[in-house]
């Protein structure tokens, strides 16, 4: 048994799915939106970066940057099909879950006919060397997954926090109807909104794609994922993604290395359930301190 | 207290004209005119379910459909508009409205201090937010140690405080305040309507929409009744019996 291994592993699946986590959280919250095409969104920019090694320069700087700008536009894309036409009509949830369900499913389909079903596999962007922390060792792809992973959180998260669009992306999460009485546009917003998670998607396809490969298909697992942290999280807590995908994270590493890597979904369907019964709100049903008004 | 000529050729801040607005099959607001001038504050009366919530949130586009001329400083925001509610509002807020909601529409999770900053959303009003929040503070000395504070732990007053500070500090030029007192201590409820009376108003407007009428008589430059979707009383700056009551 192998303890190092689980513990790297758990932290760098973390860093992955709460960066879709966090993405998927933030656009339920702000716009309403379950962005089914999340997944969709997440092979584009995987094609995006492969693209970009190919035909520009193999440098990681460039392939990560152009992966996450390939999830920006890929977001706004969304926001543009599905958010801005039918946002004030009556049921928008639903029409919008099917309208991005719809997109993905035509999205992925458009990449398996341009790209062919053969998986491409991107430059390796962190090196190949290994690190030794407090006796855990850590293979460079993994090392660099999580620091730019985290990184990269931590700067959009500061971003919210602290600027003014921020101030509106917030405002809108808690109350989107006071919102506009405070002039903020909800089209707007939507637009910075969905280019925001997309390019969080973007960041995590780069950074998943140096374990796997990006393909026409890869995006599902993740959003799965992603959207399951998003709900064990609470729908619209950024702490509650993050403690989700901990917990998600340990549970898979866990799970692939005691019982096989086919009983992941599984078990970690099992925990999501067994958290919801508890709290019913999700984690940040614990961590909410505020009354809702 | 200006005469009724007088007034009219003051600049007409909101100028309603043929307005009829409500939800689905239902009609709460029934061909209703009303003039709002620069300078004034008008208190709005009437019962529990008789418009006068649905008459500001058709102001603000809120209401499921609407039809009829709204124009804030003579520009048109009114529409016939079918659906999509609040489509259109942070246009209206930003030709110069400032709706303060009926039971405080607050974000739960900003501190008290970036709630007072989401409401200064032109330009200048972000420029100038620390000054203006200081004057908000004058006004409300409570919230000045609670400016870190989460909004959802406050207690009533002092949310309706923060919602009234928020309005407060937009640039506007008409501010709407859906019952001021509603839900408060009627001691705590006063202290907020004195807040509101003590306001400079400049060249803006204020209506504030209220059940009580003994916190507004005499207080205000008029007040209008509203009844069944209809208002009584200096709708359009016509009649003078309540500015005559007030001057004795």
């Amino acid at each position: 048994m192998n303890w190092s291994f689980v513990v790297s592993n758990a932290i760098t699946l973390a860093c992955i799915y709460g960066t879709l986590a966090i993405g998927i959280s933030v656009t339920w919250s702000s716009l309403g939106l379950v962005n089914m095409a999340y997944g969709f969104i997440f092979a584009l920019s995987g094609y995006g970066a492969w693209l970009a090694s190919v035909n520009i320069s193999a440098n990681p700087a460039i392939v990560m940057a152009a992966g996450v700008l390939t999830g920006a536009v890929g977001g706004l894309f969304v926001c543009l099909v599905a958010f801005i036409p039918i946002h004030d009509k009556p049921n928008f949830p639903l029409r919008a879950l099917i309208a991005t369900l719809a997109i993905s499913l035509v999205g992925n389909q458009a990449l398996l006919w341009y790209f062919g079903p053969r998986a491409k596999s991107l430059p390796r962007l962190f090196g190949n060397w290994n690190a030794d922390i407090l006796g855990v060792i850590v293979t460079s792809d993994k090392l660099g997954a999580s620091v730019s992973a985290i990184v990269l959180l931590t700067a959009i998260l500061l971003w919210i926090r602290s600027s003014r669009r921020g101030l509106e992306i917030r405002a809108m999460m808690m109350n989107p109807h006071a919102a506009s009485l405070v002039g903020i546009g909800v089209r707007r917003t939507g637009f910075y909104v969905m280019a925001l998670t997309g390019s969080l998607a973007g960041l995590a396809a780069v950074l998943l794609a140096q374990t796997y490969y990006v393909a026409p298909f890869s995006g599902i697992t993740p959003m799965i994922k992603g959207l399951s942290i998003a709900l064990v999280g609470g729908l619209g807590s950024v702490p509650g993604a993050i403690i989700g995908a901990v917990m998600l994270g340990v549970n898979e590493a866990l799970t692939s290395t005691l019982l096989g890597g086919q009983y992941v979904l599984i078990t970690q369907f099992l925990l999501i359930i067994l958290v919801l019964l508890v709290r019913p709100r999700g984690i940040a049903g614990l961590l909410d301190k505020a009354r809702e008004a | 207290m200006p005469a009724a000529a007088d007034r009219d050729q003051r600049r007409a801040v909101l100028d309603v004209r043929g307005l009829s607005a409500g939800w689905g099959p239902m009609r709460v607001i029934h061909d209703l005119d009303l003039a709002v001038f620069s300078g004034e504050r008008i208190g709005l009366v009437g019962l529990n379910g008789h418009g006068k919530s649905t008459l500001f949130q058709a102001i603000a586009g809120l209401t499921g459909w609407q039809r009829g001329s709204i124009k804030i400083n003579g520009f048109e925001v009114g529409r016939i508009r079918s659906q999509g509610p609040g489509r259109y509002t942070h246009q209206i807020v930003h030709r110069g409205l400032a709706l303060i909601p009926q039971g405080d529409e607050i974000f739960h999770g900003l501190t008290v201090e970036e709630h007072l900053d989401s409401g200064a959303f032109t330009r200048r009003a972000w420029a100038e937010r620390g000054e203006r929040k200081r004057r908000i503070l004058r006004i409300f000395p409570p919230l000045e140690q609670l400016m870190k504070t989460a909004v959802g732990r406050l207690s009533g007053g002092e949310r309706r405080m923060v919602a009234i500070g928020r309005g407060l500090m937009a640039d506007a030029d008409l501010f709407l305040v859906d019952e001021p007192s509603l839900g408060l201590a009627p001691k705590i409820g006063k202290s907020v309507v004195e807040a509101l009376m003590a306001v400079d108003l400049g060249a803006s407007a204020m209506v504030i929409a209220e059940q009580n009428v003994a916190l507004l008589q005499g207080r205000v430059d008029r007040i209008i009744g509203m009844h069944a979707g209809k208002l009584k009383g200096e709708a359009s700056a016509s009649s003078r019996n309540f500015s005559a009551e007030r001057a004795r």
